[in-house]
């Protein structure tokens, strides 16, 4: 079986968030393994989000703003 | 200005960024707005844009 | 309204009647999802407006992916049924809303309205008609506005550049300016479109990045970029970007083989005769007042200008010759956004001061039951499955969904909605919050960024906190981008609901923070805008403090004569003080200075100092900062030396005595741009053109047989001001163009001075003998405007201007709010848009001074003192200076302790503090640690 990360992404409500809003308007597909946190700026994440994340099984983290 | 009595709403013609500002700041200072658009939507032409000076910001 | 055009207008101002006619949409509003499943279906293909023809749309169609509002319409030229009912009808088939209804029919309306105001903006000339361009015959001469579109990642080709003809890779573009502008033999549009130069540099910059080694020129007579920072921006577009800049006009495009290369031809600099092949030709086209437009301005019986635009007074720039009708943007002169947005504003604050009497007679508020207190109550979440038509119940097994969502933890009740945004549905969700005693909701919908304030507001009506709501994006993050894998899908919204689920639980009840507000208002300068600003706070009915350093009321406009256009500055100066003075709610505190400031919007206290040392301090909800700019005092070109060499502020005062050397003097040259556009002022003083143009029209005219010079770099006499540079030409004003590395050179010779210039014609050096030399000196930003900057926390531009907040859309806020900025300490402008933007700012104030409090959103920073330790490192990462560090007794009663606090009024709720706080000390309600811990935890509980 392949490998499938599961990734948890931190999108900024102001663009990330947004930008990710208008990927689904233009029905632009990708793979399902993301899942958005919505912040009201990236600069809102703690370390410890990112640490908690990965101790319980985040293959991945975006922070994206 | 005695004579009449002065109504409390606005009408602006067009919904283009301009017109919005105005009805924006209206609307906010106390008064009930009419924004009269030609076409289907707001936006005018500054939607057509792509990018605008000076921060490449997407014009939407 | 939309798709609605004013038919008639009767009445007066303060009281018109307005009709206007609306055409049928076909689809009912309030019904259309926007799902789009119409358009799909929709077997007719046209061109689309929105794309400038370069792509196509359906008959039924949404103006463009974001419109407001999104709601489809059908365009009854296309539609097949409304041609020949019954021979298509897909649309209404697959509509699950049931929106389509093609029996509707036209709605003519009648309004009552105090004011008008005419914004109905340009549109784009049309090149096909001048042939010359070969437009509309080779599909490689595109306009800029279609090649914004082949830009747009929404565009035709979704942001790649290739050619129409063939969809092959473009390599070298050439744009030629001026098509439809300053041109009176192709078009009749002799004036300047004012916008075109700054949006050719742009263009090509940005099609470089889309296409690396892209090769760009860019063909023109003048590069107009007299805006705020334009300038700069062209020296990167040369010296980073690489762009080309060609001066000269080019005369037609022509057929380069059959290939589809087009071939320019044209004379360079040196005298040449150069042919040039391009892939692509983008023709810069100018801006005019639509014909529509044009009968709409019979309708409303206003004049225009000899170009077609709404004719206006340079100090009222947005009335028109009719009272109580206003205007504003393009249809007011060609202009850019920024201006625009400006005179946008400025019109608001025309019509609040005609109706100021009647403000909020009309405007209504909504009211809503008490809320309920949940604090004490176990968590009863309600989720509320939303199937969106077929959007996503389409991919996703709501079902499916609705089964697990019963089983998560305190989720008590669970109802899938064909659409959970529907107005009905927003009347059950109230009564099922109340019958089923529900306190955390959970709506499994769409994006909260358009929806959340719809079911906020539901949550008030139904008498609970409008916090207590999350959303689960299951459409726009799941159903629409994962539409090849309904399993996975559904497995998302599983996730997405668990999330919203954990994320809720956690929630609270927040109130928004209001904050009351000191109904004055400041203005810090008494120019003309400054006076303007504060005139128009005045008569909407506010008191206003008007503070000036000197001991006179007029700034700068009192060495000025006339406006562009022929009207006499010194008349409306002093009818501007004498109103200004006499205005019983405007306090004047001239010879003083701001010295101290403190507080935040709504309740600013700035101490002024005046000269005597007297201190008052002035409590105001909001200001505006309108302290002006200063002339340069050249030391080039040997002014100090020579006494025939003055500037052009002293050459007016010079003239108007009819001092004798003036009067007598034969020959004037006029150099340009001194101390503007170069070194370390890399920007354009916007007036000083036209200002040398006007007075060697006067000089011109007085005497025809005078010999008049104007050594330039661009002519930048841009807008309707051309028409000043044309009436020059024609009196046989000498115009020599130089570059900066080619600056003229003046040097003493007996009773005359001896200018020597490159002439780019002769291809020699000229030597003229001057009696007079006028140098149109620089408007240079105040050298102490940091000082006060510092005071209100406002930033100043690399040249020493104040930065308002955003360059396009918040062109007089700052990004401290509550200060507002006006006229040259923004930076140098005529007169015209110097009153423009102190009535925007003014306006902008009067939207916070016209509230009695201001009403802050709930999601903000908040302080646990049981964590917080006082280390202060939030303090200095807070963007918005609201967190600030305090002494309190210590809670163990051992004395004193720091800890911070947040100041609710200037807190923005970005939680740079949260994410920077080591000890959990502080964190923004609605996204706490605890809330977005939850979150992830059962994101990855699965």
């Amino acid at each position: 079986m392949s490998f499938e990360p599961k990734i948890i992404a931190f999108c900024c409500n102001w663009c990330s968030y947004a930008a990710a809003d208008l990927a689904g308007t233009a029905r632009m597909q990708y793979p399902h393994n993301v899942r958005i946190v919505r912040v009201m700026c990236s600069g809102m994440v703690h370390p410890e989000f990112i640490m908690d994340a990965l101790s319980q099984g985040a293959d991945g983290v975006m922070i994206l703003g | 200005m005695l004579d009449t009595k002065k109504v409390g709403s606005v009408m602006i013609v067009g919904g283009g960024v301009t017109g919005m500002q105005t009805a924006l700041d209206l609307a906010d200072s106390g008064y009930y707005v009419y924004l009269v658009e030609k076409t289907g939507a707001i936006g005018g032409a500054m939607a057509q844009l792509d990018k605008t000076f000076p921060t490449n910001d997407c014009s939407m | 309204m939309t798709l609605s055009e004013v038919t008639g207008i009767a009445g007066d101002a303060g009281n018109f009647t307005v009709t206007i006619k609306e055409a049928p949409r076909y689809v009912d509003v309030d019904k259309c999802i926007a799902c789009g499943a119409c358009t799909e279906k929709c077997p007719k293909k046209v061109d689309s407006e929105y794309d400038a023809e370069t792509g196509k749309r359906k008959a039924i169609y949404v103006k463009y992916a974001q419109a407001v509002p999104l709601k489809y319409q059908i365009d009854p030229d296309a539609c097949i049924w409304l041609k020949k009912p019954g021979a298509c009808g897909f649309c209404e088939k697959v509509c699950d809303a049931g929106a389509i209804n093609f029996n509707d029919t036209e709605k003519i309306h009648e309004i009552n309205v105090g004011a008008i105001v005419m914004a109905p903006g340009f549109e784009t000339y049309d090149p096909t008609d001048a042939k010359v361009w070969g437009y509309g015959v080779f599909p490689n001469v595109i306009t800029s506005i279609q090649l914004e579109r082949y830009l747009s990642a929404s565009g035709p080709t979704e942001g790649h550049l290739v050619r129409p003809s063939d969809g092959k890779p473009v390599y070298k573009v050439a744009f030629l300016q001026c098509i439809g502008s300053r041109d009176e033999n192709l078009c009749g549009n002799g004036y300047c479109s004012s916008v075109c130069c700054m949006y050719a540099i742009k263009e090509a910059v940005i099609a470089k990045d889309h296409v690396p080694g892209l090769s760009t020129s860019i063909f023109y007579m003048d590069m107009r970029t007299h805006g705020k920072e334009f300038d700069q921006y062209m020296e990167r577009a040369k010296t980073d970007s690489g762009v080309r800049f060609v001066r000269c006009r080019v005369n037609g495009v022509e057929p380069d083989g059959d290939n589809g290369d087009l071939r320019l031809s044209y004379v360079n600099e040196d005298g040449r005769q150069i042919e040039e092949s391009y892939d692509m030709v983008v023709l810069s086209v100018g801006l005019q007042t639509p014909k529509h437009v044009l009968e709409l301005a019979k309708t409303a019986n206003i004049k225009l200008t000899a170009d077609n635009f709404a004719a206006t007074s340079d100090f009222a720039p947005v009335q028109t010759s009719q009272q109580g009708i206003f205007t504003c943007g393009a249809f007011a002169g060609p202009k850019d956004i920024p201006h625009s947005v400006v005179e946008g504003s400025a019109a608001a604050a025309a019509v609040a001061e005609l109706l100021a009497p009647a403000r909020f007679e009309l405007s209504t508020d909504a009211v809503f039951p008490e809320e309920r207190e949940v604090a004490g109550e176990e968590p009863r979440i309600g989720i509320f499955v939303c199937h969106c038509g077929s959007n996503i119940a389409g991919v996703v097994d709501v079902e499916a969904v609705e089964k697990y969502a019963k089983t998560l933890p305190d989720v008590v009740y669970v109802e899938r909605n064909l659409f959970s945004c529907s107005q009905d549905t927003q009347e059950m969700l109230v009564q099922r919050i109340k019958e089923q005693k529900l306190n955390r909701i959970v709506i499994a919908a769409c994006t909260p960024r358009t929806h959340e304030p719809l079911f906020r507001e539901t949550l008030k009506a139904a008498g609970l906190n409008e916090y207590l709501v999350e959303m689960a994006n299951i459409r726009n993050h799941d159903s629409w981008v994962h539409s090849a894998n309904p399993v996975a899908a559904t497995t998302k919204a599983n996730d997405l609901v668990r999330m919203a689920v954990a994320k809720v639980t956690f929630s609270s009840a927040l109130q928004s923070v209001s904050v009351p507000i000191t109904q004055k208002g400041l203005v810090i300068g008494a120019g003309i805008s400054g006076m303007t600003a504060a005139l128009n706070i005045a008569e909407q009915g506010f008191a206003v403090h008007l503070v000036e350093r000197t001991d006179t009321l007029g700034g700068n406009a009192l060495n000025l004569k006339q406006t562009w256009s022929g009207e006499h500055i010194p008349t409306a100066v002093s009818r501007l003080i004498e109103q200004v003075t006499n205005n019983d709610k405007i306090t004047i505190h001239s010879n003083s200075q701001v010295t101290k400031v403190e507080g935040f919007v709504g309740n600013f206290k700035s101490t002024v100092v005046d000269e005597k040392g007297v201190r008052t301090v002035i409590e105001h909800g909001a200001g505006i900062v309108a302290t002006g700019a200063e002339a340069y005092v050249p030391t080039e070109y040997n002014y100090e030396s020579i006494t025939s060499v003055i500037t052009a502020i002293q050459f007016d005062k010079l003239y108007e005595l009819g001092e004798m050397h003036v009067r007598s003097a034969n020959n004037f040259v006029f150099i340009q741009c001194v101390g503007s556009r170069e070194k370390d002022n890399m920007y354009c003083s916007k007036v000083c053109c036209t200002h040398s143009v006007q007075s060697a029209i006067a000089l011109k005219k007085e005497h025809p047989q005078r010999n008049i010079y104007i050594l330039y770099r661009d002519m930048r006499t841009y807008g309707q001001r051309e028409s000043l540079y044309r009436e020059a030409r024609k009196l046989g004003v000498i115009f020599i163009n130089y570059e900066l590395h080619g600056k003229p050179t003046v040097t003493e010779n007996g009773s005359s001075i001896d200018v020597e210039v490159w002439d780019h014609v002769l291809h020699r050096p000229l030597k003229i003998q001057a009696d007079l030399v006028i140098l149109a000196t620089a408007i240079r930003p105040l050298e102490d405007a940091s000082d006060l900057g510092k005071l209100y926390k406002v930033p100043l531009d690399g040249d020493g201007f104040f930065q308002e907040a955003h360059a396009k859309l918040r062109p007089v806020d700052f990004s401290t709010d509550g200060m507002f900025v006006a006229g040259m300490a923004h930076y140098p402008k005529p007169i015209e848009e110097s009153v423009a933007q102190a009535l925007a700012a003014s306006a902008r104030t009067v939207t916070l001074l016209a509230k009695q409090e201001i009403a802050l959103d709930a999601i903000k920073a908040t302080v646990d003192k049981e964590f917080c330790d006082g280390c202060a490192l939030c303090v200095d990462v807070c963007p918005y200076h609201a967190i600030t560090l305090v002494d309190v007794d210590s809670m163990n009663g051992s004395g004193e302790e720091k800890i911070v606090t947040v100041n609710k009024a200037q807190c923005k709720g970005c939680g740079l503090c949260q994410g920077t706080c080591p000890k959990r000390g502080i964190s923004v309600d609605g996204f706490t640690m605890k809330q977005i811990n939850a979150q992830i935890t059962a994101a990855l509980a699965a």
